[in-house]
């Protein structure tokens, strides 16, 4: 085993020093921004090395990454770069301003490195109990990044989230007990390992009524963290009421740590159980969450609630695709979760940049964005444009291998269903953006910082948005085969 | 590793464990006063504690003594008393009365998942004689009950408790039936635990100040 790979999960922690050491957000932000530099190398490597068929094992499986893992490890690690960026420009303007005291930016940096660590930690461990710990860790150090600003709003979204994921992770650990439960019968008790390979190993083996029970029990729980309705209801104020770079890891990197558990147990269950029952739950939650997130977004005027609404319909759209399944369903779902996680980054980031100029989070409040602030306009309008799955983004290609899973794994009318509540999504958050992005700017905007800062911010909405229009025409030759062997390391 | 069969001393010490941390469950849920809660759930961690003593000592497992002792002296004094004098003594709280179905009702519907937990997991299709048969069913029952009290309660210290409990059911039932569970993660399952309870607990009592009485049912800021 490689110590590099404790040394990825550990990058994230540079900015977690710098806020112990007392430092002023303007440092911590460049050693976050390090930090991310470093674990994201280590990931593109780990990517690499996977695809040479190397596993990364040790320590009885207490470490271990297959290509899956790497490929999520990948994501997660872009997206805490994107958002260490977005953080140490928003954190360090908000501090200027003296919207956040000293105290408050320390701890927004000490917990942001910490939450990104146990994320990144959670996903190079084949224990499950281990990953209990870690996913309900990266929780708690995520709640005080929720109720950072301390208003009545903001503790009020930090306690429901709290409470709510915290009881959902509890589900998910008696999931895992039902698990050794199902094998417990067989005897297997001497030397069953609660590790990923040893459990799809032998998931042949296991009974069948306490593996179902195990499986409903890890999607109800890691599914409350995913945000599938109907456990979703934490989300949108969390996302709404966090500093905007903290919304972009929850949407970006956390929804994807819980898909990410969830997958784990759905290779355990397809392997025990055959793919019917495991494949109608995947889509029972994923059609009630594209039913809620797309309703949702007709409705709601804030855009941050606006944009979590969208993460709950796209981590149901996720769930669509490997419950379609099939190589197609598998291939759209894990693409996906990739495009999503850039859209989504892309998104907040760019509402992070209204939110200090506008001081307002409101649609009806933010008008003429594209005349007053070109790029974040420019963002927030084709990354909008992106996460509705409009060609010639990443998205619709991802969408579009989902729906064809769909017409040729399931009964048409499923795929048709599937179409029409994307159009209603469609509909509800083009409406709603498009009114924000154009009309007449208010006379008053508050400064966002000098230049340097503001290039700063604007390059990851830059890099993100070429990175979704290069996935929307070319699929790079490593990806694809990437992608290939997740799914073969899930069957 | 030998299987605990239900008929030895030790099979009949942990079922009668289970069944008063269950009983625990259903006092807390019967009760209206703020300072019951704690005693019960102090009562039902020392149960808990007494049921890994007697799992550490069938197989000789020093960890197990190590999370007993800790269990004891954490969920059995220190959270009780830590949350007695925190939150109930400083916001001077004394009886519950953000309930959202009456005292009876809750009891009928913590017998009917009781009997629920027996239903789904089907204690007979156990090679008989097992104590998991016995005591799967019984953590199962405890984790409802702690759902149940989260949901029919809206103090946040009540939902607080309630969580706990739950907890503490998950506990019992990892305990019995995995004796092969990793140390490491019943250890870190409970420094989260821990890490948990004191986050919450400065939560409730931040939310409690500032929003002067903080039943969830007020929380109703954020909406749609």
């Amino acid at each position: 085993m490689n110590p590099a790979v404790l040394a990825l999960a550990a990058g994230p922690l540079a900015g977690t020093i710098a806020g112990l050491a007392g430092m002023r957000a303007r440092r911590c932000g460049w050693l976050a921004i390090a930090g991310a530099l470093v674990t994201l190398a280590l990931a593109t490597w780990l990517l690499i090395h996977e695809l040479a068929n190397q596993r990364v094992s040790g320590f009885h499986d207490f470490v271990y990454v297959d290509p899956l893992g790497a490929f999520f490890l990948f994501t997660v690690a872009l997206v805490v770069l994107a958002a260490s960026v977005g953080s140490a420009t928003y954190v360090y303007v908000e501090e200027q301003r003296g919207d956040l005291s000293h105290l408050q930016t320390r701890l927004y940096f000490v917990f942001f490195g910490l939450f990104a660590a146990f994320m990144l930690a959670s996903m190079e461990t084949g224990n499950l109990g281990l990953v209990f710990v870690l996913i309900e860790a990266s929780t708690l150090a995520s709640v005080v990044l929720v109720g950072l600003e301390g208003s009545a709003r903001s503790l009020e979204a930090a306690w429901k989230y709290v409470i709510i994921s915290s009881l959902g992770v509890t589900i998910a650990l008696v999931g895992t007990l039902y698990l050794f439960y199902a094998g417990s019968r067989l005897n297997l008790a001497s030397e069953l390992r609660l590790t990923w390979p040893y459990l799809l190993a032998h998931a042949s083996q296991m009974s069948h009524p306490s593996l179902r029970l195990a499986f409903l029990l890890a999607v109800i729980g890691y599914g409350t963290k995913v945000g599938l309705a109907p456990m979703h209801t934490w989300l949108p104020d969390a996302h709404a009421e966090a500093p905007s770079p903290t919304s972009a890891m929850l949407s970006a990197a956390l929804l994807n740590t819980g898909m990410y558990a969830i997958i784990r147990f759905l290779a355990i269950a397809r392997a025990g159980l055959g793919p019917s029952y495991p494949r109608n739950v995947m889509l029972v939650f994923g059609f009630l969450s594209v039913a809620v997130g797309a309703l949702f977004l007709v409705r709601s005027g804030n855009l941050k609630r606006l944009f979590a609404y969208s993460s709950v319909e796209h981590m149901g759209i996720i769930a669509i695709g490997f419950g379609f399944g099939g190589v197609l369903g598998l291939y759209g779902a894990l693409l996906h979760t990739l495009n999503h996680a850039i859209a989504k980054c892309v998104l907040f980031l760019a509402t992070g940049d209204l939110v200090l100029a506008y001081r307002s989070k409101e649609s009806s409040e933010v008008r003429g964005v594209l005349t007053a602030l070109p790029v974040t306009g420019g963002a927030l309008l084709l990354g909008t444009l992106a996460v509705l799955g409009s060609p010639p983004f990443g998205p619709f290609l991802s969408e579009l291998t989902i729906v064809r899973a769909g017409f040729s794994h399931s009964p048409a009318g499923l795929a048709f269903l599937f179409l029409a509540l994307l159009v209603v999504a469609f509909v509800g958050l083009s409406r709603t953006v498009a009114n924000s992005v154009t009309g007449q700017p208010p006379d008053q905007l508050t400064g966002r910082g000098s230049r340097r800062v503001r290039v700063l911010a604007g390059a990851p909405l830059v890099a993100g948005l070429t990175g979704l229009l290069i996935l929307g025409v070319w699929i790079p030759a490593g990806l694809h085969h990437v992608l290939m062997s997740s799914i073969r390391a899930m069957s | 590793m030998t299987r605990l069969s239900a008929t030895s001393p030790a099979g009949v010490l942990l079922d009668l464990s289970g069944v008063v941390i269950l009983l625990c469950g259903f006092a807390c849920l019967g009760s209206k006063l703020f300072n019951r809660y704690l005693v019960y759930y102090g009562a039902q961690s020392v149960a808990l504690s007494f049921a890994a003593g007697v799992v550490a000592y069938r197989y000789d497992r020093p960890e197990l003594w190590v999370l007993a002792t800790f269990t004891f002296a954490i969920k059995g004094i220190a959270i009780p008393t830590a949350a007695r004098r925190l939150l109930l003594a400083r916001l001077d709280l004394k009886r519950d009365v953000a309930l959202s179905t009456g005292l009876s009702t809750s009891l009928i519907a913590g017998g009917a998942l009781t009997a629920f937990a027996y239903l789904v997991t089907r204690p007979q299709e156990l090679p008989s004689g097992l104590v998991s048969a016995a005591v799967v069913p019984l953590s199962t029952a405890v984790i409802l009950l702690g759902g149940l009290t989260m949901v029919v309660r809206r103090h946040t210290v009540a939902q607080l408790i309630g969580w706990l409990i739950l907890e503490n059911g998950v506990f019992l039932g990892a305990i019995t039936l995995v004796a092969t569970f990793p140390f490491i993660v019943e250890a870190g399952v409970f420094l989260d635990l821990v890490a948990g309870a004191l986050i919450m607990a400065v939560f409730v009592s931040g939310l409690t100040r500032r929003l002067a009485q903080a039943t969830a049912g007020e929380l109703r800021g954020l909406r749609g």
